[in-house]
């Protein structure tokens, strides 16, 4: 069986009368994965505990195998963490900065300037590693943040909203160094409320809201619906008034008809009633669930 | 056809030693004297304290060019001239100012560009980080503070008449008699401005801040205890570099009663007291404030 990255039991955190997080309880397994939820869902909340940088109000967390609340800095040895907000001193350089913050880990001084070089090579900074970050745009600051977390070779990588205020292109860019990392053999959890990106990137999803946990799992575990949709060529109504009178669940939106399914049998069942009726299909097949239609349906928000 | 091939040289985890907690300090450390002396960052940051160093020097130098004039430094102390405790006064506001700048520029800049959530992750606790901060203040201030003291005794010890190694072994007092009257200026300016720059984030602020509390209230709280009411007197404990200058004085049994609390009748232990006060209070204000920081 593979050993759990982060452990998480029953975990509920308080900040005065707001509650962060409630009594959440969780297994990550090694890889990329997603934290995915509103703003104020609490993610940043709950990467901050598995730091140990907050303390638990109830419940316990391991990561790599320590226990946050009472080894922090044994946890914090083998975790980088990428924070969301504004990060970098204005008056260093890249190299300067990365390879600082290589030392404060514990790596010598000499390796730590050769690793700040090679991380701002990976992360597509070799170029610009001897400017001052405060004339660095957003995608470079976001690259040097991402290239200060890694430095120092952690097991696990915390990133805060990585792709937060980058463009289009920026975006794509991150994603795809993210994607990389987890080809390296780092395991990595990114907080993101853009799910399409944790969908492109990661294998594993975490989602809260409100504080509370509503999924954890792999990615390839969603879309478990065993609804079909069918898209017709005209007047969709006569079939899905036959499939009515069949016992099946049909909804219809424009063109498209939704049918709650049991097995591959209904299948046989709408070529039939199509045919009976004369109705064209244009396309059908298990509908997909994106990441954000089962976000809202696990939060309890379907169709909003 | 070329035979170069691209190579993607990828990601390597490191392998190699880790140094531990206490390197991390020295890393904190070291790289906090090189923000306060503007070292790896733009020109324009190594003007100010690289002048205010430069200028306590050149009073040193101006003192042993003096000595040599007069031949020695009983001759020209007998002349007026300053010796070791009135070479503390000589460069006193340069320091002031020099120290002004560096707490703040060691915490404000890492609080208001959110450096603190960066090294917060890294495996080191907010003692580790605030004793790192304090070494680097440490070591700066006895270099403004000491520097020139030390120029001016190996200046004096050249020109003595009785020889250079005569001289130092002849005054080992003044070792003991400068580094402690440096170390009652370091602990009360550390303490008033590790308060300072617990809070306010920009440093010239943050100097400025200090600047007016030490003196302008300690003029004030010299005028008021001078007041004819009763524990009037009490306020003259509030005019804080004058506790440092006292217990110079004391250190270097010379009795000039020009400091308020002198005035106010409390002996010098008093002072001692007061700055060992001001400098714990003040390293606990900031670990308690870190605390909820980090």
């Amino acid at each position: 069986m593979t050993e759990q990255i982060v452990s998480v039991d029953a975990l509920t955190h308080r900040f005065g009368d707001v509650v962060a997080l409630r009594a959440v309880t969780l297994e990550i397994a090694p890889g990329v994965t997603g934290l995915v939820g509103a703003n104020g869902a609490g993610k940043t909340t709950l990467l901050r505990s598995l730091l140990g940088l907050v303390h638990a109000t109830e419940g316990s967390i391991r990561v790599m195998g320590h226990d946050a609340s009472t080894d922090p800095i044994a946890v914090r040895a083998v975790v980088g963490y990428m924070p969301e907000g504004a990060c970098l001193p204005k008056d260093q350089t890249a190299a300067d900065f990365v390879g600082f913050t290589a030392e404060m880990a514990g790596v010598p001084p000499k390796d730590a300037r050769r690793r700040a070089s090679e991380t701002l090579f990976l992360v597509g900074l070799e170029e610009e590693r001897f400017r001052y970050l405060g004339d660095f745009s957003t995608g470079m600051q976001q690259r040097v943040k991402l290239a200060q977390s890694i430095v120092h070779g952690p097991k696990l990588v915390l990133l805060d909203e990585p792709a937060s205020g980058l463009d289009p292109a920026g975006r794509e860019q991150m994603l795809a160094l993210i994607r990389r990392l987890g080809g390296f053999g780092i395991n990595v959890i990114v907080s993101s409320h853009v799910l399409s990106d944790i969908e492109e990137t990661c294998q594993s999803v975490v989602m809260l809201d409100a504080g509370r946990l509503i999924r954890s799992g792999p990615m390839d575990e969603r879309g478990t619906s065993k609804a079909v949709t069918v898209e017709v060529v005209g007047d969709p109504a006569p079939l899905a008034a036959m499939l009515t009178g069949s016992g099946l669940e049909v909804a219809a939106v424009g063109p498209v008809l939704t049918i709650e399914a049991v097995d591959d049998a209904v299948f046989d069942l709408i070529i039939d009633a199509a045919a009976s009726t004369g109705t064209g299909i244009f396309r059908m097949g298990r509908a997909v669930i994106t990441l954000e239609q089962e976000f809202l349906l696990q939060a309890g928000r379907p169709g909003t | 056809m070329t035979d170069a091939v691209i190579y993607d040289r990828g990601y390597r985890a490191y392998d190699g030693e880790l140094l531990g907690r206490r390197a991390t300090r020295g890393a904190i450390a070291k790289d906090g004297i090189r923000r306060i002396l503007g070292i790896r960052r733009k020109a324009r940051r190594k003007v100010l304290p690289w002048a205010l160093l430069s200028i306590g020097l050149l009073m040193a130098a101006v003192l042993v060019g003096q000595l040599f004039i007069f031949g020695s430094l009983a001759g020209a102390v007998a002349e007026g001239l300053p010796s070791y405790a009135e070479l503390f006064d000589l460069y006193s506001r340069i320091a002031l100012l020099f120290l002004a700048i560096t707490i703040p520029e060691l915490l404000g800049p890492d609080r208001a560009q959110g450096v603190t959530s960066v090294y917060f992750s890294r495996p080191m606790s907010v003692a580790d980080y605030l004793g790192a901060k304090a070494t680097a203040y440490l070591v700066m201030a006895a270099s403004i503070y000491l520097v020139p003291q030390l120029a001016f005794h190996l200046g004096a010890a050249a020109l003595a008449d009785e020889g250079f190694l005569a001289h130092l072994t002849g005054n080992l007092d003044v070792l003991w008699r400068v580094g402690a009257s440096a170390l009652g200026f370091i602990l009360i300016h550390g303490g008033v401005l590790a308060i300072v720059g617990a809070y306010v984030d920009r440093t010239s602020f943050a100097a400025a801040t200090f600047l007016g509390v030490l003196l302008a209230g300690g003029n004030l709280a010299g005028v008021i205890s001078q007041a004819p009411f009763t524990g009037a007197r009490y306020a003259s404990l509030l005019a804080l570099d004058d506790h440092a200058r006292y217990v110079r004085d004391w250190i270097f049994d010379r009795d000039l009663g020009a400091y308020w609390p002198e005035r106010a009748g409390f002996d010098p232990w008093v002072s001692v007291v007061v700055i060992g006060f001001v400098a714990v209070a003040g390293s606990a204000w900031v670990y308690r404030r870190y605390r909820r920081l980090a």
